[in-house]
């Protein structure tokens, strides 16, 4: 009797293995990935907990090894070159890991006001990014108002106008801006902003507003490049 | 700590490179090394004199302490690049070189000269293939609208250089669309 509910699922999961060629990824190689979405794309992208969390752990057990072998006095000058192999990859990665945590950062204190009131960009947060948003514009606020706001007459002494003609008080990301992005496999057409339909093929490079190719950077389709 | 101002608007060359070392290369060690388990993955054993694929990185590394001898890459020789030169000169498009050729190229001719044929030779040739790819870039910037541009076989180092420009220009082609309302569709 589960026949015909099982059936569903399996067969639109046959399809989807078949429209997209899987691409094997090493965790390094999905880091380096998302570093690089995160640094050209204009709007905050979703959280890589997991990956980040399993990256932290492989570099503190690799950290572990090299103490051990380092304390360990009969190890020999190719033994030398192995550890300080490995130890230059720790440090590379570390490099990544914290340029891309650094560039979240940037675009957290840069979207503060707007992440503390919009539900969907904190989705895209982990709990430690939400908490310093959170607190980064809860100071800004806190600090515009002693140092400014305060002596203004009431009409001028709010951070959220939106005044007509002008743009919002409260940054926003600005998904209009256009981004080059290289299709790591073929992706369904996209649908362009004069209507016109875009089917990219691997290796494809294209100059595009960022709103168009979203989805597909989601996907994981297309890289930022 | 955020991402400091320099690098907020683009990414810069030695970042390029750094993504471009975790490419791996072929190289022809002078030592031994046992089976290793990197980050990245598992390299080796090294046997002295067999090849073996390692990462850009490693393979620098190795070669700046003289223990290893660096395998060009197909394309880095002296008649593949100057049949892409030929071809970079007689036709409309960009040649089919790897994505991220500069960076490639750079590092191999800055760090193991000695393992390539006639460095000063592909150092020119390397040298007429971006100039020649540079202009067809810079002619790209005639057709860019407000919709999308395609750059078939530009490849990473370029991207960044034409990057500031391009992305202002469509930025500007953008906001000068006349905007949809709810009068338009009616």
């Amino acid at each position: 009797m589960s026949g015909p509910t099982v059936g569903g699922p399996s067969s639109s999961g046959a399809t989807r293995v078949e429209d997209e060629e899987e691409i094997e990824e090493t965790p390094l190689e999905q880091l380096t990935r998302h570093w690089m979405n995160e640094r050209h794309a204009p709007d905050l992208l979703p959280r890589q907990e997991v990956l980040l969390a399993s990256l932290l752990d492989h570099i503190h057990r690799q950290t572990n090894i090299i103490n051990t072998l380092r304390s360990d006095p009969r190890s020999s000058e190719d033994e030398h070159l192995r550890i300080m192999l490995v130890q230059t990859e720790i440090e590379r990665v570390k490099f990544m890991v914290n340029s891309y945590t650094r560039t979240r950062l940037f675009k957290i204190e840069k979207y503060a006001r707007f992440i503390v009131t919009d539900e969907f960009m904190q989705t895209r947060l982990t709990a430690g990014e939400l908490n310093h948003a959170t607190r980064f514009a809860a100071m800004t606020d806190r600090h515009f108002r002693m140092s400014v706001l305060q002596s203004l007459p009431e009409p001028q002494s709010h951070l959220d106008d939106e005044p007509i003609f002008m743009p919002s008080m409260i940054t926003q990301p600005d998904k209009t801006k256009p981004v080059f992005v290289r299709a790591r496999r073929h992706c369904p057409p996209i649908r362009l902003k004069d209507g016109t339909a875009l089917e990219m093929s691997k290796g494809h490079i294209s100059l595009l507003p960022f709103d168009v190719v979203e989805d597909l950077i989601l996907r994981g389709d297309v890289e930022l490049v | 700590m955020a991402l400091p101002p320099s690098l907020r608007a683009s990414v810069t060359p030695p970042e390029l490179e750094m993504i471009a070392s975790q490419q791996l290369i072929t190289v022809l060690p002078s030592i031994s090394m046992d089976k290793t388990v990197f980050i990245s993955g598992t390299y080796g054993p090294l046997v002295p004199m067999r090849r073996c694929q390692l990462p850009l990185w490693m393979a620098i590394n190795l070669k700046r302490k003289r223990k290893c001898r660096i395998i060009p890459p197909d394309w880095l020789t002296i008649e593949s690049l100057q049949s892409h030169l030929t071809n970079e000169t007689t036709q409309p498009e960009f040649s089919d070189l790897p994505f991220r050729f500069a960076e490639i190229s750079k590092v191999l001719l800055d760090v193991a000269p000695d393992d390539l044929e006639n460095p000063d030779r592909l150092r020119s040739l390397l040298k007429d293939i971006r100039e020649a790819r540079q202009a067809k870039s810079r002619e790209g910037l005639d057709q860019l609208d407000h919709n999308e541009l395609t750059l078939l076989n530009l490849c990473s180092m370029e991207i960044n250089e034409i990057r500031p420009f391009f992305i202002r220009s469509m930025d500007v082609l953008t906001k000068l669309q006349p905007v949809k309302g709810p009068a338009a569709d009616l």
